[in-house]
């Protein structure tokens, strides 16, 4: 299976990645074969087989509901590459 | 050759006075500057390690060590957030990111006292097992092979966390497993490697790969010491909700290394032609070596293994693409700027992100997207119940598995095949244990014809790791592998 460019570029967009001319042509050839061996499932009998999302039989565990000062917003603010006043700066959205 | 200092007798030095915490830190900080040409690490945080082993010298002068094993030094897995120190995930997009808090994993390090060498070099994101995709470049297996001066891979992706160990650069170190990205570096580099139950180890402030899969791990040069650190990591967090609350044990002190009467179980699907001969003689050996010990070998099934790599290419890029898309210049790391939003966002990850890592996000944003996500996410979610379900099978009939840990030995660096696929096949034998969640340990069996180690894989149902643990130290005490890689490396 290959990727053509339209299809390449449709999942760039929902990735949010720029596909680079250049790489078309080999990235088209690389997914197309990942795609075509995880194809190989498609023949595998799943009728009444639930999926499995994780493997830990338990329930996800609540922790009681208190606060603490790790990850106070100064410091997470320090990794921002822009940041206003307390806020993370992007660049202007006017729709 | 002599074997190179390892955490149980690190401790002892450190207990008897016979060294302290910051000469051996000043040791292997010096090793590391000489071990260059490994890149092993991305960051060596020097000043950091010598204050904290002095510290550590200062609670063993007043009786006040925070574990039997204060003030050994270690090497961290560049995936794990550490408070102040750069973590990068050896991905230009996190290059200038410095964690305001720390992983649980290394909290519970710092509170045994372990001293930290800095942050292990490693595949981008943990995604590769040649560790070739590191931003950073390559990790050098510290073994060559005895025909060729050519430079091989350490495995990965905890490549430089297994690299290290076998360099003897730090104690022991720690990785993550999210397909085999301890175990395959370990067979690749004659070390031991444990990747715990799922839910064992908390995954909090550990950058997220594939969430349901990954779990972090020890990677060290004896069974003891795997089983005395995976003791110190393990135990529930409530910051994880996927965290076990499963009581953790005594894994060093309850080891028992009998195997009498334990039944071993040796999978036909793991049998294969295309098996080099060496690494199908080391699996023989190890099972006759069992079988003399007093286990029962039972040939069994595990009939859906070979679809479990094709799944785990479903499941762990679908994960990742979700993991990853936190990553758009907006609250840490790099940020290029664009005309808008979009552009911005476009141009920070086409920028930020390798091959490997795109190839990845791309390949699971197709499985999720509308119209493929039946018929690839819940077909593959499907077909991990029919995987698991094998491995409950088996363990209603046997205590164990026993199989190769890798394909092949350590290859050239410049060998990797071009077609992704061909590079996915090394993890093969380690895949189907992530996706069922149970534990598995690699350790060094034999050297193959190239005097390159070979790995063995032992996996037990979840939660046994005490079992797995003393079946390892059965084969490890009876096999006695003392190879070394020889020093070629220092400037």
């Amino acid at each position: 299976m290959k990727f053509d460019k339209d299809s390449l570029y449709k999942l760039g967009k929902l990735s949010k990645i720029q596909i680079d001319e250049s790489k078309l042509k080999s990235l088209s050839s690389d997914l197309g074969s990942i795609i075509e061996f995880i194809d190989r499932l498609k023949s595998i009998d799943t009728e009444n087989v639930d999926p499995t999302s994780n493997s830990l039989d338990q329930s996800l565990v609540m922790r009681e509901d208190i606060a603490s000062d790790v990850n106070t917003a100064n410091e997470i603010l320090e990794n921002a590459p822009q940041k206003e006043l307390d806020f993370f700066s992007v660049p202007k959205v006017i729709e | 050759m002599k074997r190179n200092l390892n955490f149980i007798d690190a401790g002892s030095l450190l207990e008897t006075n016979e060294t302290t915490s910051v000469d051996l830190t000043k040791i292997y900080l010096e090793k590391i500057k000489e071990a260059d040409e490994l890149n092993c690490f991305n960051t060596v945080s020097a000043e950091q390690a010598l204050d904290e082993a002095e510290k550590s010298d200062l609670r063993r002068q007043q009786g006040k060590l925070k574990s039997r094993f204060d003030g050994i030094p270690i090497g961290v897995k560049d995936l794990f957030c550490t408070k102040n120190i750069k973590t990068t995930a050896s991905s230009r997009i996190l290059s200038n990111f410095t964690p305001s808090y720390e992983s649980t994993v290394t909290q519970n390090c710092i509170d045994a006292g372990l001293v930290s060498l800095g942050k292990l070099n490693c595949d981008e994101f943990a995604m590769g097992s040649t560790n070739k995709t590191s931003y950073y470049g390559p990790v050098t297996n510290p073994w060559k092979s005895n025909k060729s001066d050519a430079k091989l891979v350490p495995g990965g992706s905890s490549g430089g966390s297994a690299a290290a160990v076998a360099a003897d650069l730090c104690v022991a170190s720690l990785g993550t497993d999210t397909g085999g990205s301890i175990r395959q570096p370990a067979s690749f580099t004659g070390t031991v490697g444990l990747k715990p139950t799922y839910g064992r180890v908390s995954r909090w402030g550990t950058i997220a790969f594939a969430s349901s899969l990954d779990q972090a791990g020890p990677i060290t040069k004896t069974v003891e010491d795997a089983a005395a650190l995976f003791e110190i990591i393990a135990g529930h967090d409530p910051k994880d909700s996927t965290s076990s609350t499963k009581e953790k044990e005594n894994f060093l002190d309850n080891l028992n290394s009998s195997v009498k009467g334990m039944k071993i179980g040796i999978p036909s699907e793991f049998k294969s032609d295309d098996l080099p001969l060496s690494t199908q003689k080391a699996w023989d050996d190890c099972k006759k070596l069992l079988q003399s010990n007093g286990a029962e070998l039972i040939d069994m099934s595990l009939p859906h293994t070979m679809d479990a790599l094709p799944t785990y290419y479903i499941i762990a890029p679908a994960e990742a693409s979700s993991n990853l898309a936190r990553y758009d210049g907006v609250k840490y790391g790099i940020r290029e700027e664009g005309k808008n939003l979009i552009e911005m966002y476009e141009k920070t990850r086409s920028v930020g992100f390798g091959d490997e890592v795109k190839r990845r996000i791309l390949i699971g944003t197709y499985v999720l997207s509308s119209g493929y996500y039946d018929a690839y996410y819940i077909k593959a979610q499907k077909i991990r119940s029919l995987i698991k379900s094998d491995f409950n099978q088996a363990f209603e009939k046997v205590d164990a598995i026993l199989t190769p840990s890798t394909p092949s030995t350590a290859f050239e660096i410049e060998n990797e095949p071009t077609d992704p696929v061909q590079t996915y096949l090394n993890d093969i034998f380690t895949v189907p244990i992530n996706l069922a969640g149970i534990p598995a340990i690699s350790i060094p069996f034999a050297n193959d014809e190239n005097d390159l180690p070979i790995g063995l894989q032992l996996i037990t149902n979840s939660f046994e790791e005490q079992k797995l643990l003393n079946i390892a130290k059965n084969v490890q005490d009876t096999v006695n592998y003392e190879s070394v890689p020889k020093n070629w490396w220092q400037k």
